[in-house]
């Protein structure tokens, strides 16, 4: 609790720790998103020669997860430091259902989607483009959370 | 800064800047970029470091990523040159924005140096038992240069 206080008062009172937040923020989606694209561009048929998707979801999954967590923790405090003005803004909220609806989506049936034998390629692509949509949408979410009102 | 003003002044650019979607809608593709072909850079360079894609060859990783990484960077260029070009005038005066293109410059130099010693000599990379230190050097290096690069341009917005 004490410690939140401190990061609270140390964000208001300071851009550089907001801006911090920010570029934790920035690098944490990088790897996290940038991880699970790689893993969706094999869905596509678009990635390596001779590798399947459940091969490059091993490789990367630790990677997703950690890149995650990062981006949800320096969320956490760049959102504690004016909480008011994020749950009144128009896109922030949106933001939120989106990301819980993607995080859920990665685990479960784009995971599983990844990680069959011989998936229908129907199936793995229509599972991969959603997976895109979904973090391009946060990412343009975060966007424009700080541009509209 | 003449030059910003009359940058800033070409027809298609100010009405650009004076969108209300245009710009962030700009900004959102730069920075999802970010995430798409900064994700490939940064999995490159962990590969090279043998922290991940170990049963991937570095030929293999490198020769599948760079069309993509081509494809990210232009898109990268493309849309910043529209972002920083309308408000020339806001950007013109603004450190963080100098610091990154010296950033970008840096960048370049990295490639020129490392290309042919490391990037392009990825066959003979895999054949060695263990990392060479050039290889290290040329990853680490790279990993640093872009996150000195996404934090100056998140810095822009913070000088006024």
């Amino acid at each position: 609790m004490l410690l939140q206080n401190a990061f609270t008062d140390a964000l208001s009172e300071s851009d550089w720790a907001f801006a911090l937040a920010e570029c934790i923020h920035i690098g944490g989606f990088a790897i996290g998103v940038g991880s699970i694209a790689l893993v969706d561009l094999q869905m596509l048929n678009l990635g390596m020669r001779h590798q399947t998707a459940a091969r490059i979801l091993r490789y990367t999954e630790l990677w997703t997860v950690t890149g995650l967590i990062f981006v949800v923790f320096s969320g956490m405090v760049l959102f504690s430091s004016m909480p008011g003005v994020y749950l009144v803004n128009q896109v922030f909220p949106i933001k939120m259902y989106v990301l819980v609806a993607a995080l859920i989506y990665n685990f479960t049936l784009h995971r599983k989607v990844a990680v069959m034998d011989n998936p229908p390629p129907l199936l793995s692509k229509a599972a991969a483009i959603v997976s895109l949509l979904l973090w391009v949408s946060i990412i343009f979410g975060g966007i424009f959370t700080g541009f509209l009102e | 800064m003449h030059i910003a003003q009359s940058l800033e002044s070409i027809g298609f650019l100010s009405r650009f800047s004076e969108s209300v979607l245009a710009y962030p809608i700009v900004l959102s593709i730069h920075v999802t970029d970010i995430a798409l072909f900064g994700g490939m850079i940064l999995m490159t360079n962990l590969r090279l470091l043998g922290l991940t894609f170990k049963g991937v060859s570095i030929t293999q990783m490198v020769t599948t990523l760079r069309p993509w990484k081509r494809l990210g960077g232009t898109v990268q260029i493309c849309t910043g040159l529209l972002l920083a070009t309308s408000e020339a005038t806001k950007y013109a005066p603004n450190p963080f924005f100098w610091a990154k293109m010296i950033i970008l410059g840096l960048i370049g130099v990295h490639a020129m140096v490392f290309r042919p010693i490391v990037y392009n000599q990825t066959e003979q990379l895999d054949r060695s038992p263990v990392i060479p230190g050039k290889v290290q050097v040329a990853a680490i290096l790279s990993l640093v240069l872009w996150t000195a690069m996404f934090t100056m341009g998140r810095l822009i917005a913070y000088w006024s």
